[in-house]
Order: C-alpha cells, then sequence, then structure tokens
C-alpha cells in the first residue's frame, strides 16, 4: 500500500526529558492510525512536529514524497482538529468552515457551496449561521471536524477529539467519525489514551510509551498478540501467572477440575463484582497470585471464600515477548 | 450584611458626594451666571454662556481638539497594538518586567516629563543638536511650538493607558486559536487581521477611550509643547478661570465637554453591550 506519512528516527529532547525518542512509522494512503498511549507519552508531540507547531531535533518527516521540516504550519498540507476545538468564537459555524477556504485562495463564489455541503456531511445544515457558544459540544466538535477537512488535507490529525463528549455521544460520534473517513478516503492520524477509542477506530495502531513505539499492528494483533507486557496491560485487564499473561475473558472458573490440556490452578474466591454484561470473579492462589475470571450470567455464582478451579486454553495465553 | 455592605460602600460614596457631586453643581450654577466685575460671578441668570460656545472661534477650537486628540488616539493605538501583543506573547518571567516598564514613567510627574520633551524638542535641544553636529540640517528643525510637539506629546503621556487594555485582552486570547489559524493556512499578518484584531475589539475600544478622553481635556501638554499657539479646548476652559476670569463661560465650556464625552462613551458602551448579547 502506497504510503502517506513516513517518520523517520524522530527525535524531540524537552529541557528535563527525551519526549519523542526515535520515532518511526508509515501511515498507509486512506489509513485510520492510531497513536495510542498513556499521557506524556509523547503522542502529542508528535502530532505538533506533524502540524508543524514544534520542530524535532532530529529525523525526518516526509508527507506524500514530500519534506515537511522547517516548513510553516500554514505552508503543510495538513490539518488538526484540536483537542479544545479552537473553533473562532467570533465567526458562525459556516464561517468557521469557510477559514481556511479562504485563506487557500479558494473563489470565494465557490465557497457557500463547498461550505454548505460540508455542514450537510456532519449533519450540521441547519446550524450554519450558528456562532461557537450555542453550540453543544457534539456540533463543535463536528463543526471542527468539517472546518479541517473542508480544505481537503493530504494528512488530518486529530488530538484527542472525543475527549470532550460525555461517553454516550462519544460512541455514536465514534461510529459516525469512522464512516466519514471511509466515505472521504483522507488519511487520519489520530492520537488518543482510550484504548477502546482506538480499537474500534483505527485500521492500525502503533501503541506508544515512553516517547518509543512499543507494537504497531492492527486492532485485533496488538489486542489479541501483544508484543509486551505493557502494550498487554494498556490495551486490557490482563492476569498475570508466572510470566504468563491471560485476560479476563479467557480465565475460566469451575468447582469441578476441567479435562486434561488445560492449565490449571487451585484458588479460593475473594469477591465478585457486578459489571454489567458480566461478572468478575476476582480469586487469589495458594501461591497468593491475584487471577480474576469473567463469568457470564448464566454460570454458576461464585461467593467469598468459595474453593474453585482457574483454568484456560494454552491458545489464548498472550505471546508476549517480554 | 446589608450593613456591611453600607459601610464598604461609604469612603466611595463620600469622596464622589464632596469631591466630585458638590463641585459639579457648584459649575453648574456658575455656567448659568454672568461674569463678576472684578472676576468671580454675578446674577441675573442667563443663558447667554452656553450661546456663546456656537461662536466660530470657539468651534474652532473644539474641531483642532477633536482633531488632534482622534491623531493621537489613533498612533497611540498603533504603537501600542504591536507592543502589547509583544509583551502578552513574552515569557511569563519577562511579561511583568515589561509590564513595570510600561507604567515606570508613572514614577515621576507628568509636567517634569513634558518639560523633558521641551529640551529634546526645541531649537538647542537634543535632536537638533544632534542633526546639526552630523550636518544632517544647517539650522534647527521647528520641532517645538507646534501641532505635531504637541499630538506627539499626547502620544507619549497617554501611550500607556492604551498598552494596558490591550495587554489583558491579548493576554486572555487563547493560544489554540493562533495554532488553528495557522494550522487552517493563515499567515501570521492573516491571524492578527482575521483573529487577534476582531477579538481584540473590545480591549482597541476600551484603549480608545482611555486614550481619547484625557487627550480632549489636555491643557498642560499643548500649553507647554505648543507654545499657545495651538491651543486646545482644556487650554480655553484654563484661560477663562485665569487670565479672562470669566467662570461662568468656563463652567460652561467644562460642562459642554463632559456632555460630550459622555454623548461618546453611550454610544461605546451600547456596542459592547450588544456584542456581549
Amino acid at each position: 500500500m502506497e504510503t502517506a506519512l513516513a517518520l523517520t528516527a524522530l527525535m524531540k529532547t524537552f529541557p528535563s526529558n527525551r519526549v519523542v525518542d526515535g520515532i518511526s512509522l508509515n501511515v498507509p494512503k486512506g489509513c485510520f492510525y492510531s497513536l495510542l498511549g498513556p499521557s506524556g507519552c509523547g503522542k502529542t508531540t508528535i502530532l505538533r512536529m506533524i502540524a508543524g507547531f514544534a520542530e524535532p531535533d532530529s529525523g525526518e518527516i516526509i508527507l506524500n514524497g514530500r519534506r515537511l521540516n522547517g516548513l510553516r504550519p500554514y505552508e503543510r498540507p495538513v490539518t488538526t482538529v484540536f483537542q479544545s476545538y479552537a473553533l473562532f468564537p467570533h465567526l458562525t459555524a459556516a464561517q468557521n468552515i469557510a477559514f481556511g477556504l479562504e485563506r487557500a485562495g479558494e473563489e470565494p463564489s465557490a465557497i457557500p457551496a463547498k461550505v454548505s455541503r460540508m455542514l450537510e456531511l456532519v449533519g450540521l445544515q441547519e446550524k450554519g449561521d450558528r456562532f461557537p457558544a450555542s453550540l453543544s459540544g457534539g456540533e463543535k466538535q463536528r463543526t471542527a471536524l468539517a472546518r479541517a477537512l473542508v480544505v481537503e488535507p493530504e494528512l488530518l490529525l486529530l488530538d484527542e477529539p472525543l475527549s470532550a463528549l460525555d461517553p454516550a455521544l462519544r460512541k455514536r460520534v465514534r461510529i459516525e467519525l469512522k464512516q466519514l473517513q471511509k466515505r472521504l478516503g483522507i488519511t487520519f492520524l489520530f492520537i488518543t489514551h482510550d484504548q477502546e477509542e482506538a480499537l474500534t477506530l483505527s485500521d492500525q495502531i502503533a501503541v506508544m510509551n515512553k516517547g518509543k513505539i512499543e507494537q504497531i499492528g492492527s486492532p485485533r494483533e496488538i489486542y489479541l498478540a501483544p508484543a509486551t507486557r505493557f502494550v498487554a496491560g494498556f490495551l486490557g485487564a490482563v492476569n498475570w501467572v508466572d510470566g504468563i499473561g491471560v485476560r479476563p475473558e479467557s480465565t475460566h472458573i469451575s468447582r469441578q477440575a476441567p479435562a486434561n490440556g488445560v492449565r490449571l490452578i487451585e484458588a479460593l474466591v475473594e469477591t465478585s463484582v457486578f459489571l454489567g454484561d458480566c461478572f468478575h470473579v476476582q480469586t487469589r492462589t495458594n501461591a497468593g497470585v491475584a487471577i480474576t475470571a469473567q463469568v457470564d450470567h448464566d454460570e454458576e455464582q461464585y461467593a467469598n471464600g468459595d474453593r474453585v478451579h482457574i483454568w484456560w486454553h494454552p491458545r489464548d495465553e498472550l505471546p508476549v515477548r517480554e | 450584611m446589608n450593613r456591611l455592605r453600607t459601610l464598604f460602600l461609604a469612603p466611595a460614596a463620600g469622596f464622589t458626594v464632596v469631591l466630585f457631586l458638590i463641585p459639579l453643581s457648584i459649575i453648574i450654577g456658575y455656567s448659568f451666571l454672568t461674569r463678576g466685575v472684578y472676576g468671580g460671578v454675578a446674577g441675573p441668570w442667563t443663558f447667554e454662556n452656553y450661546q456663546r460656545l456656537f461662536d466660530p472661534l470657539y468651534g474652532v477650537i473644539l474641531w483642532r481638539s477633536v482633531v488632534m486628540s482622534t491623531a493621537a488616539t489613533a498612533l497611540c493605538l498603533l504603537i501600542a497594538f504591536p507592543l502589547a501583543l509583544f509583551i502578552a506573547r513574552a515569557d511569563a518571567r519577562w511579561k511583568n518586567i515589561y509590564l513595570y516598564l510600561v507604567i515606570l514613567p508613572f514614577w515621576t510627574s507628568f509636567l517634569v516629563r513634558t518639560y523633558a520633551w521641551m529640551f529634546l524638542l526645541r531649537d538647542s535641544g537634543l535632536i537638533n543638536s544632534i542633526l546639526l553636529s552630523l550636518k544632517i540640517v544647517h539650522e534647527p528643525l521647528p520641532l517645538l511650538y507646534n501641532e505635531t510637539a504637541v499630538v506627539v506629546g499626547l502620544v507619549y503621556g497617554y501611550l500607556p493607558f492604551a498598552v494596558l487594555p490591550l495587554f489583558s485582552n491579548l493576554d486572555r486570547l487563547d493560544k489554540n486559536l493562533l495554532e488553528a489559524a495557522a494550522d487552517l493556512g493563515a499567515t501570521p499578518w492573516q491571524t492578527i487581521r482575521h483573529i487577534v484584531i476582531p477579538l481584540c475589539a473590545p480591549g482597541l475600544r476600551a484603549a480608545g477611550v482611555l486614550v481619547f478622553i484625557p487627550c480632549l481635556g489636555a491643557y498642560l501638554t499643548p500649553d507647554l509643547l505648543g507654545g499657545g499657539k495651538s491651543i486646545m479646548i482644556g487650554n480655553l476652559i484654563q484661560n477663562q478661570f485665569t487670565t479672562a476670569r470669566d467662570w461662568p463661560f468656563g463652567s460652561a465650556i467644562s460642562l459642554a465637554l463632559m456632555a460630550l464625552v459622555m454623548i461618546l462613551l453611550m454610544a461605546l458602551l451600547r456596542r459592547d453591550g450588544e456584542e456581549a448579547l
């Protein structure tokens, strides 16, 4: 697949710490690519260097064969959806969207049609003459998205654009965002610390920790085959037993010992936590290791102090290197 | 709670009544009286002082005051805006130092500072001496005692009043908006024109009012730097109370000036109010 964005050995050091420590990655054209990591892992700094708000100490940023290093932000064919949206408060939603077109020297007569098509695309056709102060959080987010997309950037940067929305809205907007990206075919580079968001939205995910990339892969790959303990733990809960990792949903529990061919440990039930769609039964082995097993509603229920068998299939063990 | 509120308001209320409302009432009263033979005021009550305001002679002075104040205000905003922008974008550590420098002139008397300008601008002053010794000019430039000197003096005197409100406006400006503008392809100039200036309109208006009003009433600067040739309303009022000894007419001009300023302020406040909606 053709590469849109290529980062090569990117480095950035701030006075007390190395924030970005040798990042190299390739974002294929038309891909929904996520940089996933905890806050302070350097993902926002990478985004700012691509947008041109910060310059790398060394390393290259190549977009569709063109070197972006040293170009001013307004010279780069890249736009950003900011975490705070950064909508211009003195301009209406439509004027906000028109801003980039006007700067790009678009024919004035062609602007209204492009703006209203964009408003329609994000479902804001009725709200074009509203000022940002009278838009809801979701409407602001969509205006910011429309404003960045209307100039048809070669790459769209999204800086945790869903983090300011309430959870129910966030899930809906997530689906819309994914559909929009597929329809427009624009390359998205999405920054998030929310693993569920990254897993549901992305074609490719680069998991970052302390300025370095831990693993790059499809959502399935990094969830089912995490390369490091950090990736395994960051993407979901893991039971660690003698250096082997198993997710709670692959960890089974029963009163009788199961058939052969499975890993088996005896344990004592400590608590059972209701999560809505299932229970998490927390147990402790004789060796003192805490193990959580997922139990469906229709399965047998367990009480504190029950002596149980914990088991899993070897194929469900996470193939973590370290 | 109510008693506490009264207590808190008392100093300001007392101050305003004794030192502002009472003198103002006296001035209003004077403006309807006749000039006394040896100065002061006497009967009978009359509207004559107000009719005299429409004499073309005074119209010229009023017009000159408005033009010079407008010029001084425009220059102040032109100088203050980039300066305020520079200070607002400076390191937090430097910001306070720069702001101190802006208000540093207030540490000495305005009179002393205006005299300093005379030493700079006069024929044997610093600027002319340098120009002459460098043989750039062969006779001193007429820098002092003209309208330009007055405008320069006004700009110098009231520049801090323009810098401070603009700074507070620019300092609060969301830096993300500037990045968003650049991100969407706006050059720094376009960002200033389309984002910074529109969002600074309240600061620009406040700065304009804070400079224009004292300029309009200025009398020290036109007196010293204008050499009494290009007098402004302030000088006219001063003359009525001193050499001309016509207190009733001086009072009428003072009130007319106040009315003018109030109309101007109300027009601006209404605009701000509309924008707040």
